[in-house]
């Protein structure tokens, strides 16, 4: 009595075990693929800005182009009060800029002068003149003192009404010494190369930089960037939140104690510059919204998109497409061969040394690494048989594809094997009896009894296949390259890119939304995969058991 | 279901047999890749019927793949090795140089370090594990963390000859796959030190090395002393005016120097 007591306990612990191990590998999955999705799906569900529609307009010529237009004279209008006010503090800050701005303008009077033909004792006379006003602005724009920028820039202004001058271009002198004095008189004149600097990153951020994109984007007019990402500003309302953070606090380490670490600290930016340029900063924070106009996007041609500029924007069509076609060609290879030989292993080889030294072969076969089979693939497939065969010796899908049906095989033959096995032998008798031969015995009674099994080995290496980026990596995988035409052209996959965005480019830090969507992508497209394979599983099980 | 599968084959044959357009395939560093990609895309748009590939397994299997054929460009962040020159002449291969640009490795630590500058001296000492800790260095009171790329890396040749003079690394040396791996480390590591491209710089610091701070213009003119040229490697001159050609001379012209600073290297010339 007590034992059995004693026996229900055990059970119950037992089931308890089991029921708390499922929850825990559940809980485990929720866990690594939780945030891995959620990141994932924010490659296609994101808050998109105008422009983000910019670029797909441009680039892929998507959408509306009236309510393109119209909402980017919208935002235009609030962006252009940032133009003006960078530009009116850069008037008194940016020296070199102006220097040059003065000697252009010098320039451009002497060929006006020249076009007009005019006597040449007027043309030396206006010349030195001329020079004279542009050493005299360019020594306004050096000094740090006001007092000689007022003087100079008031014997500048004299010239003003000078008949010779008026209706030239070189009145744009005296517009540029009145802007110059204005500005010059609300900054500290000893910080200019401080706030030179400063000017320059906070451009960098609000526009573009040599390298990095901005929040706004190019400003009109602006020739093109080298980089098409460089031709955008953010397109995503969270890309835009990071660079408005970087735009309006400045990150210091400061050394607090000798000896010690540095510590952190935050201050606005807007402390680095005179009163005349604060208000932009608050003027940004407010108007961010309206001069990007967030919107909620699906993006889902991110499935079908080619990427531009190393992933920066784009999608991941072509990754797909490879990875389907090289799984679809791996399988064509891997089903076949797989089958004939767990055949021959059960049906006709005898139990002898050679068959036992096969086995373990096949067994060991499972248990090398990946990469051993990638230079495998390419010694033998691409440098040997392809130019054998007469083909150029070059990676393309087909030797990647045999490639992972090799690594494979072990995994299919097993699982085929088993499952020819475990069909009862009265079946077999009952054919064989008939009078059926032994190929017909196995095509016609054995195979089909044993399909579930095999379609098992069938999910498993499909997976292997879909998944695996070191076999492909010296034999059919690029990180750029053209939508393959056919199974002797190379191509990109999506195991491949999660690797090369991972160590290539130092953008894919900035987009970790198109890295992990390449990642879930494939996740999903092995989970659908596998669904297809296991739905079909259940249905020749059914009808085996004659349902 | 077998019906599927024919048609695929179908499919497939029937695609082979399309025109083929004239094809440009390069492999090699991680380094260059990223010049290599600017280059290949901005080609794409002038060239539409060409098909360029790149591939970036490291700058050994840019070499070899030359060597071997399987590509017409081979991006390198080292120069070639004379076994590989003698390998290539072998295969009646004849390897050409084009020096793309410069960049430079630089030698990164965590922003909150208050080390000021190093020597190389010091740098290799603390690879080389003698030095363990900050504060021998002028730092504060905290243990080195000393990370490096792997030894298959140009990067790590780089900096193995020019740093360590190829005194051994100790034995607690961490090493990290590839430049952002580097990067990641160093910027949540408070001790760490390590050394990655002039791309890789947000958010930890660059130490300046003999004390010279590794930007633009020390790199260009060499006086950073961890300076290095990045290849193209071409078999044979390639004939003047051929898609090969204008891709390995596209450096000398202001668009391409243009893409090499918007990836963060340094051109060769200034125009």
């Amino acid at each position: 009595m007590r034992n059995l007591h004693v026996r229900g306990q055990l059970d119950r612990v037992f089931t308890a075990t089991t029921a708390l191990s499922i929850v825990l590998l559940t809980l485990v999955l929720v866990a690594i693929l939780g945030p891995m999705v959620y990141r994932g799906s924010s490659a296609v569900f994101f808050q998109g800005t105008v422009e983000f529609r910019k670029m797909q307009k441009n680039l892929f010529g998507r959408g509306n182009e009236q309510a393109l237009n119209a909402e980017v004279a919208e935002t235009d209008q609030l962006r252009r009060q940032v133009y003006q006010m960078i530009d009116g503090f850069k008037k008194g800050v940016d020296v070199e800029a102006l220097s040059e701005q003065v000697r252009e303008i010098y320039r451009q009077f002497g060929q006006e002068l020249r076009d007009k033909n005019v006597p040449t004792g007027q043309y030396t006379k206006l010349r030195e003149l001329t020079r004279r006003i542009r050493d005299k602005l360019e020594t306004a724009f050096h000094s740090q003192d006001i007092n000689e920028i007022k003087r100079a820039v008031a014997e500048v202004l004299k010239e003003a009404d000078n008949p010779h001058l008026k209706g030239t271009s070189a009145e744009k002198f005296f517009a540029l010494a009145r802007q110059f004095l204005q500005a010059a008189g609300q900054i500290d004149l000893s910080k200019h190369q401080e706030y030179a600097a400063a000017v320059q990153e906070v451009e960098g951020i609000l526009f573009h930089s040599d390298s990095l994109p901005g929040l706004l984007g190019p400003r009109p007019g602006e020739p093109p960037a080298p980089l098409t990402m460089l031709r955008y500003g953010a397109t995503r309302w969270d890309q835009a939140q990071v660079l408005l953070d970087r735009f309006l606090w400045v990150d210091q380490w400061v050394q607090e104690k000798p000896g010690e670490p540095l510590v952190l600290k935050r201050r606005p930016r807007a402390e680095l510059f005179p009163e005349s340029l604060r208000p932009l900063f608050a003027y940004v924070e407010q108007n961010a919204d309206k001069m990007l106009h967030p919107r909620r996007t699906i993006y889902w041609q991110f499935l079908i998109d080619d990427n531009i500029n190393s992933h920066y924007f784009g999608g991941i069509g072509p990754e797909i497409l490879g990875t389907m076609l090289i799984t679809v060609v791996g399988m064509l290879f891997v089903i076949p061969l797989g089958i004939i030989s767990a055949a021959y292993l059960v049906e006709c080889a005898s139990d002898g040394w050679t068959m036992r030294i096969i086995r373990m072969g096949i067994n060991t076969l499972a248990g090398v690494p990946s990469i051993v089979f990638g230079l495998f693939g390419l010694a033998f497939f691409v440098l040997f048989l392809f130019p054998a065969l007469g083909f150029e010796p070059k990676p393309c899908i087909l030797a990647a594809s045999m490639t992972l049906a090799v690594l494979t095989l072990p995994v299919m033959i097993r699982a085929s094997e088993e499952a020819i096995r475990s069909v009862p032998a009265s079946y077999k008798e009952g054919s064989l009896a008939l009078g059926a031969s032994r190929f017909h015995t196995f095509v016609a009674v054995t195979f089909p009894a044993a399909l579930p099994g095999i379609l098992t080995g069938v999910i498993l290496s499909l997976s292997r296949i879909a998944g695996e980026t070191a076999p492909i990596l010296f034999t059919g995988a690029v990180s750029l390259g053209a939508v393959p035409h056919s199974v002797f052209d190379p191509t990109r996959t999506l195991s491949y890119g999660s690797y090369d965005m991972a160590v290539g480019d130092r953008l894919a830090m900035m987009v970790p939304h198109n890295q992990y969507g390449m990642v879930v992508t494939l996740v999903l497209l092995i989970l659908i995969l596998n669904g297809a394979a296991i739905v079909l599983r259940t249905r020749v099980f059914k009808k085996l058991r004659g349902h | 279901m077998r019906k599927a599968i024919v048609s695929a084959v179908a499919v497939a044959l029937a695609m082979s047999t399309a025109v083929r357009a004239e094809t440009l395939r390069i492999e090699g560093s991680t380094t260059v890749g990223p010049i290599a990609d600017a280059f290949a895309e901005y080609f794409k748009g002038v060239y539409p019927n060409l098909e360029i590939t790149v591939n970036k397994n490291g700058s050994g299997n840019g070499a070899t793949a030359l060597i071997e054929g399987r590509c017409d460009i081979a991006a390198m962040s080292r120069f070639m090795e004379p076994q590989e020159f003698s390998k290539a002449v072998a295969n009646k291969v004849y390897p050409v140089a084009w020096t793309i640009a410069m960049d430079g490795v630089c030698v990164v630590v965590h922003p909150s370090n208050p080390v000021k500058t190093l020597t190389s001296a010091q740098v290799r000492e603390i690879y080389m594990g003698k030095i363990t800790n900050w504060s021998q260095v002028g730092g504060s009171q905290t243990p080195i963390v000393v990370i490096s790329r792997d030894s298959s890396s140009g990067t790590y040749e780089t900096f193995e000859t020019l740093i360590m003079k190829k005194q051994p690394m100790a034995q607690g040396v961490e090493y990290v796959n590839a430049n952002p791996q580097a990067q990641a480390r160093v910027r949540t590591t408070p001790g760490a030190i390590g050394y990655v491209g002039l791309g890789f710089l947000e958010g930890v610091k660059a130490v300046p090395i003999d004390g010279i701070a590794p930007t633009r213009q020390t790199v260009a003119n060499g006086t950073y002393p961890l300076s290095r040229p990045l290849f193209l490697f071409t078999n044979g001159f390639p004939k003047l005016g051929s898609i090969p050609f204008k891709f390995v001379t596209f450096y000398l012209t202001e668009k391409g120097q243009d893409l090499i600073e918007a990836k963060d290297f340094v051109p060769m010339t200034n125009y």
